[in-house]
Parts: C-alpha cells; sequence; structure tokens
C-alpha cells in the first residue's frame, strides 16, 4: 500500500509535467517579485517571494497571513527534486556523460541559489574621503548598541540585535553587570516633542522624557528606513539607571556610569566589525564629456590589515569588485558631493557555486555535442560502407 | 558498466536526505542572529554619520535610510530664525535636523540645524562628540569652558565652538550651542575640510549672530 503510494509520488516529482508547471510557477514569481519592488522595494520582495517557500498575504478581515501562492524556495525545492529524479534515470554510461555533466551543472546552479538564499549576508560600508571605517553596517536590520567608553583607547561595543530586543524579555550583557529590560519596543515609530497635557513619556532618564513615540507600520521599500526606537531599562548590581529612549532618530550622546565605568547607548544600523579597515583615499566620478550621464564611479582605498601585515592600495570601480576575506566589495553608490563612497559589501560562501556550475554546464554541452558528433559521423561513415 | 541505481530505498534516500538539510539549514539560520555580539574596537577617529545614524539626505542615492519622517520640532514661538548671507540658502532638514544650509563656497562643507528636545545629553558630550568626529580628544569641563566663545543674540546667549583637527587632511568645526525657554536645545554646526570651513566662517558667523526667535 505505502510502497506503491511512494513509487507514484516519486514518479510525480520527477515528471515532465511538473517540471513544466514549476517552470510557469517560477515565471510568475518573477513577475510578481518585479511588481511587489514597487512597494516592497528590492530586498523585502525577494524575501518575501523569491526566499521564502510560501507567498503570504495579509487581509484586513483575517487575523493571520494567509498563503497565497508558493514561493520560490518552494518552486526551487520541487526543480532540484525533479532535476534530480531526471538525472537519476539517465543511463550511467560514456554515451551519456555530457547529459549527466548538464544535469550536475544545474543541481549545483539550484544548491547555489540555496545557499546564497539562506546564508549571504548584504552589507555596505559608507566611507568619507579621508575616513577610515573598519566596519559593515546593514540596510535595514538595527542593534541597540551599549558601549563601554572608559578606555581611552578602546571601545568594548556590545551590540544587542532588534530581533531580540522584539522578544521582550530582559538581556543580561555578557561580560558586564547590565541587564537590559525591553519596556517597549517600536519597529518603526514616529517622534515628537511632548507636548504639555499629553501622555507623559516611558523615559526616566537622558532625551526620551521629552518626546512622545507613536509606532507606525513597518516600511521595507530601498529609500525608506525604520525608525527603530525602544525604551529600555538598564540595571546593573541591583540599582536601576532609569529607562532610556534608543531611537535611530536621535543623534543625542547618552551614557550613564556604573562603578567607573561609562556606557554610551544608542540605536543604530547593525554593524559588523572587521579585523581590517579601509581608508578612502579617491572617489572619482567621471561624466561623458557635456553631460551628466555617468561614466565611471570608481573608490581607490587603501586596505590595512595588522593580523596579515598589510597594507595596499586597492581600486574598486563598477564591474571589477574587491574580494577579500569573504566578502566581495562593490561600488554602489556615492553622496555628498562626491566626497562619501558607498560600497556594497556580499558575504556569500556559495559564491563559487554559480561558476562551477557555468564551468560543468558548458563542458556536458561540449562533450554531448562531441558524442552526437562522433555517432553522426559514424553512422554516415556505416551507410556508405553499407 | 555499471546501472543507475534502481531501488526505490535508494531513490528516495537523495530527496529525502536533501529535504532534511535543507530543513536544518532554515532552523540553524533562525537562531543565528539572536544573540548579543561583543566586539573591541578601537575609538572612532571620525564618525562616518554626524548626526544622527540614518544620515542619508546628504546621499544623493543612499541604500537605505533616505526619507527620514518629519522631525519632532518646535514651531511658532519656540522656533529659532535667522539671516542669511548672500549666496546662502536653507532646505527643511529630515530626522531630527531641522534645516541644512547651502553655502557658495565650493568643497566639502555642511553646515546644519539640529534640534532636541531637553539637555540633549549635556553640552559637554556634545562637544566632545563633534570633536570624536574629527579625530580631536575629548575635553573636561576645564577645557570645554576654555575653548567656549560666547555670542549675545536675539535668542540668548549662543556658545560657539571652533576645532580644526590635526594631521595632513585636516577638518574643522565650528558650532553653536544654545538652549531655549521652551526646554530645546539647538545645534547649529559646520564642519568639512579646513579650507572651505575657514571661507565660510565669516558669513556661518553672521548667521549665528542672526538668530532670534520666531
Amino acid at each position: 500500500m505505502i510502497k506503491p503510494l511512494a513509487l507514484r509520488t516519486w514518479s510525480f516529482l520527477k515528471s515532465f509535467q511538473l517540471t513544466i508547471v514549476l517552470l510557469a510557477l517560477l515565471m510568475a514569481l518573477v513577475v510578481l517579485c518585479t511588481l511587489a519592488q514597487v512597494e516592497m522595494g528590492t530586498q523585502g520582495a525577494v524575501n518575501a517571494y523569491m526566499r521564502s517557500f510560501l507567498v503570504w498575504k495579509h487581509f484586513a478581515s483575517v487575523p493571520f497571513g494567509v498563503p497565497v501562492f508558493p514561493g520560490g524556495a518552494l518552486v526551487g525545492l520541487l526543480l532540484t527534486i525533479n532535476l534530480i529524479g531526471k538525472t537519476l534515470d539517465i543511463k550511467l554510461s560514456w554515451g551519456r556523460s555530457g547529459m549527466w555533466l548538464v544535469h550536475a551543472g544545474l543541481v549545483i546552479l539550484f544548491a547555489g541559489e540555496f545557499v546564497a538564499g539562506m546564508m549571504q549576508v548584504d552589507t555596505q560600508m559608507s566611507i568619507e574621503v579621508g575616513q577610515t571605517v573598519n566596519y559593515v553596517q546593514a540596510y535595514k536590520n538595527m542593534e541597540l548598541a551599549v558601549i563601554d567608553v572608559t578606555d581611552p583607547k578602546w571601545d568594548e561595543v556590545y551590540s544587542v540585535p532588534d530581533t531580540l530586543l522584539a522578544k521582550g524579555d530582559p538581556i543580561a550583557i555578557p561580560g558586564t553587570p547590565i541587564t537590559v529590560k525591553v519596556k517597549k519596543y517600536f519597529p518603526n515609530a514616529e517622534l515628537t516633542t511632548l507636548v504639555p497635557g499629553a501622555e507623559p513619556s516611558l523615559a526616566t532618564a537622558g532625551v526620551g522624557t521629552g518626546v512622545s513615540v507613536v509606532g507606525i507600520p513597518v516600511v521595507s521599500a530601498d529609500n525608506e528606513m525604520n525608525q527603530t526606537s525602544a525604551f529600555v531599562e538598564f540595571t546593573a548590581g541591583g540599582r536601576s539607571y532609569g529607562t532610556w529612549l534608543a531611537s535611530v532618530a536621535l543623534g543625542a550622546p547618552q551614557s550613564f556610569t556604573h562603578e567607573g565605568r561609562t556606557y554610551a547607548i544608542s540605536m543604530r544600523l547593525r554593524r559588523q566589525y572587521l579585523p581590517y579597515a579601509f581608508t578612502l583615499k579617491q572617489f572619482r566620478h567621471d561624466v561623458y564629456p557635456g553631460t551628466q550621464i555617468a561614466k565611471n564611479f570608481s573608490s581607490l582605498v587603501q586596505v590595512v590589515n595588522p593580523s596579515r601585515q598589510e597594507s595596499r592600495e586597492v581600486l574598486i570601480y563598477m564591474n571589477q569588485p574587491l574580494r577579500y576575506e569573504g566578502k566581495t566589495f562593490y561600488q554602489a553608490s556615492f553622496g555628498k558631493n562626491d566626497t562619501l563612497s558607498i560600497l556594497s559589501v556580499v558575504e556569500n560562501p556559495g559564491w563559487l557555486l554559480p561558476y562551477v556550475s557555468c564551468v560543468l554546464v558548458s563542458i556536458g554541452l561540449l562533450v554531448h555535442f562531441a558524442i552526437v558528433l562522433r555517432r553522426s559521423l559514424k553512422r554516415r561513415q556505416d551507410q556508405k560502407e553499407g | 558498466m555499471p546501472n543507475p541505481p534502481t531501488s526505490p530505498r535508494s531513490k528516495y534516500a537523495l530527496p529525502v536526505s536533501l529535504l532534511a538539510v535543507a530543513g536544518v539549514a532554515v532552523l540553524s539560520l533562525g537562531c543565528r542572529a539572536d544573540q548579543v555580539a561583543h566586539y573591541r574596537v578601537p575609538k572612532e577617529a571620525a564618525a562616518s554619520h554626524p548626526d544622527h545614524p540614518g544620515h542619508a539626505e546628504e546621499s544623493m542615492a543612499a541604500p537605505a535610510g533616505a526619507d527620514l519622517p518629519a522631525p519632532p520640532v518646535p514651531t511658532g514661538q519656540g522656533a529659532l530664525k535667522w539671516s542669511l548671507p548672500k549666496g546662502w540658502s536653507a532646505q527643511g532638514g529630515s530626522g531630527m535636523r531641522y534645516a541644512t544650509f547651502q553655502s557658495p563656497v565650493a568643497g566639502k562643507l555642511e553646515a546644519t540645524v539640529v534640534v532636541l528636545p531637553g539637555p540633549a545629553g549635556g553640552e559637554l558630550a556634545n562637544v566632545n562628540r563633534w570633536r570624536n568626529q574629527i579625530g580631536l580628544p575629548p575635553l573636561d569641563e576645564a577645557g570645554l569652558a576654555k575653548a567656549r566663545t560666547v555670542l549675545k543674540t536675539k535668542a540668548g546667549a549662543l556658545n560657539v565652538y571652533d576645532f580644526t583637527s590635526d594631521g595632513q587632511a585636516r577638518s574643522r568645526t565650528v558650532a553653536g550651542y544654545i538652549a531655549t525657554a521652551d526646554g530645546n536645545t539647538w545645534f547649529l554646526k559646520m564642519t568639512g575640510d579646513a579650507d572651505p570651513v575657514a571661507k565660510a566662517r565669516p558669513d556661518f558667523m553672521r548667521i549665528l549672530e542672526s538668530i532670534h526667535l520666531d
């Protein structure tokens, strides 16, 4: 009973009919994802349509999300299984070696997209001319940075991710006596000056005592940024240091001192510090003569890595990224009258897989062509002789 | 030449293990980012984002952070006003930025007005933040008093600071700090390369001298 059912399922999974349906779904997903980018932004749409197993929609009448379409991850997974099933059906012989290589290449291509979808980390690095930067920062994700600034040379940076703040549980900062209690967390908020008669602020210390915070819907478009904010209470050694408002919209420095150590607090884009630093020596923005049409953007950076005793100049320009220590730095944008360069930083452990796939598919097609040609020539020869 | 595996058991093994690997990967990635991270880093010589981390309104095509919602700015009697010298213009700001000045001086230079409710962390902390942004060490209270020049304006006493960094590429910050009667603190700051800031300074000082309440 179970065996025939399993066999039937397996035959369905590797059928050509399923291939056609899945390819059609993939095409529909590409169109839907492209259209969704208008409202959700590139990353938001890719995450919702391509890198999810199901596409969820929220309807006003239903309190929870409803799956409305298979996501790219589900379609991709089924296509991979379908392809593997088809590949296993190919006879294992020298005559079919080209087909094996082509199919193996395609499977690796699909696997590469899964690795990218699950493990790729996209960040950016903004550097002004003359400035040295030793961190990359997220596009959207935030962190509550609690920084021990006591040492005159070093900062001890403790980064509490927004995802942890959203859970609302008390957060002990390892290596310090500090505990952060999240009183209220806003993924996106609007800040206004507290007017007389309004409900008092939750903050009891810092700038936040004079600010009113109202939660607003989260934005995901490329040119919008959530004003992530939180009322957080800091306690250490059984003593409370008050409830503070930490918000991306606040630039004012806020800090408290516990047992001689000063801790600065701020909400900011999530940072990842690097064991090396980039100094932007020159930024060029060339245009075609007589026009404002961009011809070239390039950043001349000095890469300094003490652990490798390395200090060298690198020119990063369009289509010529720098691959360094597992990260790829692309010239992405610029600003501030051409004195600010923005590098898009991609960390993808599977970046080689598409190249491997292309090579395998190319070799496979060549091998298959050679085999078919040889067979065809042999047939002609046989016909002549016959 | 051996044939491809044909027993159903071995045929299911590959897709089942693929699904298992994908499932484990999804679960492990789900837990990945939810931990407090710790870094020991050298003190920043210059903050990349002087007044707020979004800091994208200066960037023409910044990938993130543009179009912050309207700031919590005072209007009516609490708001500061100023007169602009010839060639200067002002634009309304975004985020906590109240306004941005455009100067006719070429070069790397930025002049802004930021307003924050309350003492905004205090004068010493803010002045040290500005010094940190151009790579200067912090001051103590005595050093702050020494660096301060008080300018009498129609809006009250404005504390003015002027710092220039050392080194080959010198940066300079000229900033005014004033607390208004409604409890807000205003920062009028011009920062950039030392040469253009020096050229624009006389005009910027005229703006500072002209401030008054609406």
